[in-house]
């Protein structure tokens, strides 16, 4: 099983960053070195003793059973026994040891992994795959732990068997372990080959299985379509060649690799016929004694054993280093909105003042906004409209600092969001979170209870404290009314509650940090009606005596705001209010006509 | 501790019989290859005794039994690599072959099965189960045959030193014991770490989904706190795990060093008497080296054997489930003619729980080609109404009929080539946009794909696409905007040239200044076609010759647009409830992969919203 790990090419590390991984892992297992040690330890006395058991059968023959010396047969099988024993009790130590040591180290490194990831800016998780991201920290971490339990012990004491071992020969008979090592260099040569064939055929297998999982899914989900169009037999042909294909796959990895285990066990056997005419022949002559020939018989078979297991534990071990060496990527990457070490302190109240202000998304060549600037006053409230893409949610994480402005490419500027007169990038994010609070799109809700999801916002918030943010939205008696009140468990991701109350835990969360700002961006997905009513009022209620700035997508929204900016292709189009703008004739007269067509006459 | 699944697996045990005994030849192979390797393998410690006893220690010749080793070992060498090939070759094709009979089988289940059955169920169902099958299959030949060499190997011991014998396999069968004990104590504690993974999973899942929600309120150390619980409790339970293993696997390899020292003592002894020879004593003492894997090998077999039967269990679950909607015995069909597509639904009643029906006396008579905009607030059936047309479900009672044939007495091909459907949801495969716009004639020519896109309004992006009519589109493919996806169904339905063609919500997914372009390209397919849409915007409503106003599971009004608005009060309101919903522009949440999408969608907004100002305002 332990071959079915391969690692692509692109993945393989070279030997200077494989050295700097384990470095790097040796570091972060600084708690526990000593377990380490001590594994490390118990390993080399566990495969002293195995080698103990044909050096003792072997002093049994020659010196006990060949001389008829009962006494000498009877001492060494009390010796045997004891080492056993003692074998025994290294053992047990050995994987409490080993495994405390390796889950220590992996739960360290997912405590690290996390907290790190946490600290990078949104625009580092805009830029990453949110499965990537999970996946690093789960299957990763998860298959480094199926290493630690079975392989690296295995690889460890294969390792130190067949040096061992090698020695031992050597000291007992040279001219047998030249024989055997004649053996050698087939095994190690058919090994390499092994791993490197049978690496790219699991790989290949790897990507099948990828593939076929797909096809199988889209299927699955588009088994509707599937239907409608009568095409069920055309599309199960589809999946009976990618299935096919992966059958073939798993049969080429097969056909690489059955070869090598039928030449390790011919291997094994041959070198013990070896062992019997060369070792017999030097028997004859009087060089060896018969016991030496009965422990190399019994050596032997422990000699290509571990040979098998490192070449197949190899792909495993590159697999992982190039998993930590990822794992390492996340941890050691530097956050782009970092906290400055000496912030100024934010006002309780201010404008927002946003200053030729560029931002562009990493990796995109094009700015997503580009010189904008606008003051938006306290107490304010501000209605950002424009079509998909044109970058009126971004602007608006802007001066949340959800995102720091970028260098523009035109003007070299960087250009600068202040609160109260405080560059945003000055001030600690704790203080700047109590100011500004965004409230997403949609309410998301992790699994516990509405209390704990509500505390989310300030963690040392007391039940008073939420009850009382849940009535200043009118949101208190409707969640309350839930059996368990607000300890009712919301179930992952608050599939316990309505998309309407998601959002009212939402609002609630903004009203228990009691911001100065409130940064909105206004849901598109549909309510039922009657949620949507009790969400207004909520609404309305926590943006009054606030300065608020909305990601506008309704009409009555826009007219309720102060003032609208309409943001077109990353500019500030224009800024005024609606009367304003419907005189002025522009975009936001146009678009603002088309809604009015789109409502139905009451 | 008696196990909840074993009074079960009776039936999984026949079930595995029946699936095994298609591939008979195969296995019997296998066992074939298999019991050749044991013969070899069996062959090499008598050998080497008879080396040791003739060719060193006699006077025989060396070379001979030297040579008869290594001829051993060719043999040995040769079937395990031949066995490994068979059992795989045996086990995987087990594989390949259900879950082909798996997958084909679901696409001919009804829909209300679908509804049923969460996605991640049925992947399980053809994928993780299936592969607990084959790690039991793979095994069948290597155990069988390791079994014929623990027999062997007995018989050998006990004709050749039959007290010996039994003092040195005392030990072994209690390898067994406790290897079969460990596999039982395991496995829960490695289901419990599995579980504690999940929940970490969870926590890092929910972490990253709702990241804006713990950025925008700086709770970062509320999760970290969440996630190093978790941590710890994968650390406590695979401690556990690790106890157990310490509690038996050291044991287990210590009891076979038993049976060698017993050799080693006792036959000592008798080789210094001379009722043995030192040939014997390292026969013995191979021997019982190379039962120390068989052995555990059975106990696990056996578990393997029992987890295969119960995944055999589910996965038969889902071949045995028949489909609800199938064929009739002798299908009618359809009259040919130009005037073709009349629609009657009548007095139908359907409810996907009967108790409570969601549609009741519900009645339209749709006249061929002509349109009809259904309309209706959330849930009052409105999907429900086409799904039963296209048969994705039977009616309770009444009838639903084609150019006034019931729909249950047509071919379901037939059927649902005569019905075309633009879902609200536009599910595109993972295939060339040619392949997805001509999915119901996969034998299209370009010319027809063209056509077809050209009327849906989609020739000039896909023209636009890297690789126009080949680029690859699906969630591994080429991500197109809403507008872009609903055209290409479109001109998926448009191939089908369908008597009656469905636009379920097609224009739900797009902003309502979007809405016109598809709304053109839905005018043109709906052209002297009988058409039923879903809608809810006056726009899109107005493509339709008549309203038919779905309230309380039954057609509550029917008229024009105008008609309705001004005399139903029920019919404004389910409107306005519409209309709040409606939003003006569009989210502009970072795309995912801002370098790939980003411009192309930034500069279809900004094209598009040209066009809408210059049309609507000049209207």
């Amino acid at each position: 099983m332990w071959g079915m790990n391969a690692v692509s090419d692109e993945d393989r590390l070279d030997r200077g960053e494989t050295l700097g991984v384990l470095r790097r892992a040796y570091q972060v297992a600084s708690a526990q070195r000593r377990f380490i040690r001590l594994a490390l330890g118990l390993v080399v006395l566990s495969t002293m003793v195995t080698l103990a058991g044909p050096t003792l059968v072997r002093y049994a023959i020659d010196n006990g059973i060949k001389k008829g010396d009962g006494g000498a047969l009877n001492a060494t099988v009390v010796v045997y026994v004891c080492i056993v024993l003692f074998g025994y009790v290294v053992g047990r130590l050995q994987f409490v040891t080993l495994n405390r040591a390796g889950e220590g180290f992996l739960r360290d490194l997912r405590v690290l992994t996390f907290q790190r990831m946490q600290r990078q800016s949104m625009a580092f998780f805009d830029r990453e795959k949110a499965g990537v991201l999970v996946s690093r920290m789960t299957a990763d971490i998860e298959s480094m732990g199926e290493l630690i339990q079975f392989g690296l012990l295995q690889f460890v004491s294969a390792f130190l068997l067949l040096v061992l071992a090698s020695i031992l020969l050597v000291v007992m008979s040279w001219q047998l372990a030249l024989v055997a090592f004649l053996v050698m260099p087939f095994i190690f040569a058919a090994s390499i080959k092994f791993q490197r064939m049978s690496n790219q055929a699991y790989l290949d297998v790897r990507e099948r299985v990828g593939d076929n999982l797909s096809t199988l899914q889209e299927g699955i989900t588009g088994v509707r379509v599937v239907q409608a169009y009568g095409q069920e037999v055309e599309y199960s042909k589809k999946f009976h060649r990618t299935n096919r294909r992966l059958f073939r796959s798993h049969m080429h990895s097969v056909r690489v690799s059955t070869w090598y285990f039928g030449l390790v066990e011919f291997a094994g056997i041959a070198a013990t016929g070896l062992i019997i005419g060369v070792g017999g022949w030097l028997v004859h002559r009087g060089s060896v004694t018969i016991g030496t020939i009965t422990a190399f018989v019994l050596l032997l078979a422990n000699l290509f054993d571990p040979v098998q297991q490192l070449s197949q534990l190899y792909n495993t071990m590159q697999s992982s280093a190039a998993a930590l060496h990822k794992l390492f990527g996340i941890i050691d990457a530097v956050p782009d909105v970092d906290e400055v070490t000496d912030p100024k302190p934010l006002p309780r109240r201010g404008e927002i003042d946003v200053r030729e202000v560029t931002f562009a998304y990493q990796g995109s060549t094009r700015p997503a906004l580009e010189s904008v600037s606008i003051t938006v006053g306290d107490g304010e409230r501000l209605a950002l409209v424009g079509p998909t893409g044109a970058g009126k949610s971004t602007l608006a994480k802007l001066m949340a600092r959800l995102y720091d402005p970028t260098r523009s490419p035109d003007s070299g500027l960087t250009g600068v969001v202040r609160f109260g007169g405080v560059d945003l990038r000055d001030a600690s994010l704790t203080e700047l979170r109590q100011r500004i609070v965004v409230v997403p799109q949609e309410g998301f809700c992790f699994a516990g209870s509405i209390l704990e999801n509500v505390r989310i916002a300030r963690a040392d918030a007391t039940d008073v404290e939420i009850e009382r943010a849940l009535a200043s939205i009118g949101a208190l008696s409707r969640f309350q009314a839930f059996p368990d009140g607000l300890h009712t468990e919301v179930r992952e991701r608050g599939s316990r509650l309505s998309a309407g109350e998601r959002q009212l835990v939402a609002l609630a969360r903004a009203a228990l940090v009691d911001p100065a700002v409130l940064v909105l961006d206004e849901a598109t997905s549909n309510l039922d009606p009657g949620t949507e009513a009790e969400v207004e009022r909520a609404l309305e209620r926590l943006m009054s005596g606030r300065t608020v700035v909305v990601v506008a997508h309704r009409l009555s929204t826009v007219r309720r705001a102060d003032r609208i900016a309409v943001v077109d292709d990353g500019r500030l189009a224009e800024l005024g209010t609606h009367d304003e703008l419907v005189v002025l004739g522009g975009r936001y007269a146009a678009l603002a006509d088309a809604w009015e067509k789109s409502q139905p006459t009451v | 501790m008696s196990r909840p699944d074993k009074p079960d697996t009776a039936e999984g045990w026949l079930l595995l019989r029946r699936t095994l005994a298609e591939q008979k030849w195969g296995l019997v192979a296998g066992v074939s290859i298999g019991l050749a390797w044991t013969a070899g393998k069996v062959a090499v410690p008598q050998l080497t005794k008879l080396g040791i006893d003739r060719g060193i220690e006699g006077n025989g010749s060396l070379a001979l039994w030297a040579g008869l080793v290594v001829a051993a070992g060719v043999i040995a060498g040769l079937f395990t690599a031949m066995r490994r090939w068979v059992a795989f070759r045996e086990s995987r094709w087990t594989e390949t072959r259900l879950r082909e009979r798996i997958f084909s089988h679901l696409l001919t289940l009804h829909s209300g099965y679908h509804d049923q059955m969460a996605t991640g169920q049925l992947m399980s169902r053809a994928s993780s189960d299936l592969q607990q099958l084959q790690a039991f299959v793979v095994m069948i030949p290597i155990t069988l045959s390791n079994v014929a060499m623990i027999l062997a190997v007995v018989v050998l011991l006990i004709t050749s030193q039959p007290l010996l014998a039994i003092v040195a396999l005392a030990p072994l069968p209690l390898v067994n014991v406790l290897a079969n004990r460990f596999s039982r104590r395991i496995h829960p504690a490695v289901l419990a770490v599995q579980a504690e993974q999940a929940q970490l999973a969870t926590v890092v899942e929910e972490t990253v989904s709702g990241i804006r929600v713990i950025k925008g309120f700086g709770a970062e150390k509320v999760r970290a706190e969440k996630l190093k619980v978790e941590a710890d409790d994968i650390r406590r339970v695979s401690m556990k795990a690790a106890r157990i293993r310490s509690n038996f696997l050291p044991a287990i390899d210590i009891l076979p060093s038993l049976g060698l020292i017993a050799v080693l003592g006792m036959g000592g002894h008798r080789v210094i008497d001379g009722s043995m020879t030192v040939g014997d004593l390292v026969k013995f003492n191979a021997y019982i080296t190379m039962l120390i894997w068989p052995l555990r090998n059975i106990g696990m077999t056996v578990a393997l054997g029992q987890r295969a039967a119960v995944a055999l269990m589910r996965v038969n679950e889902v071949l045995s489930t028949p489909s609800a909607i199938v064929d009739p015995p002798t299908p009618k069909r359809l009259p040919a003619g130009d005037r073709v597509g009349a629609v009657e639904f009548d007095g139908v009643r359907f409810g996907y729980d009967p108790a409570r029906p969601l549609l009741d006396g519900f009645s339209v008579s749709i006249p061929a080609g002509h349109a009809v905009a259904l309309v209706g607030a959330t849930g009052s059936g409105k999907s429900t109404v086409v799904r039963l047309l296209s048969r994705f479900h039977d009616v309770d009672d009444g009838a639903v009929r084609i150019d006034g044939i019931d729909v249950r007495d047509l071919g379901l091909h037939d059927l649902r080539s005569a019905v075309g459907i633009v879902f609200e949801d536009t599910f595109l495969f993972h295939d060339t946009v040619s392949a997805n716009i001509g999915f119901a004639r996969p034998d299209s020519s370009h010319e027809t794909i063209e056509r077809a896109a050209r009327l849906a309004g989609a020739h000039d992006f896909v023209m636009r696409l890297p690789e126009g009519y080949d680029t690859m589109l699906g969630e591994r493919g080429y991500s197109l905007s809403g507008g872009q996806r609903q055209r290409i169904a479109i001109a998926r339905a448009i191939v089908s040239d369908p008597r009656v063609l469905v636009l379920d919500d097609a224009t739900s997914a797009v902003d309502p200044s979007k809405e016109h372009e598809i709304r053109d390209a839905m005018a043109t397919v709906m052209e002297g076609r009988t058409t039923i849409v879903i809608a809810h915007r006056p726009g899109t409503i107005a493509l339709a010759d008549t309203v038919v106003l779905l309230d309380e599971g039954r057609a509550a009004a029917v008229g024009t647009h105008d008609e309705l608005l001004a005399t139903n009060e029920r019919y404004r309101q389910v409107l306005a409830a519409w209309a709040v919903r409606d939003d003006v522009g569009d989210g502009d949440q970072p795309v995912a992969t801002p370098e790939e999408t980003l411009d192309e969608a930034t500069g279809e907004s900004a094209r598009t919203r040209a066009v809408v100002t210059s049309d609507e305002g000049g209207a």
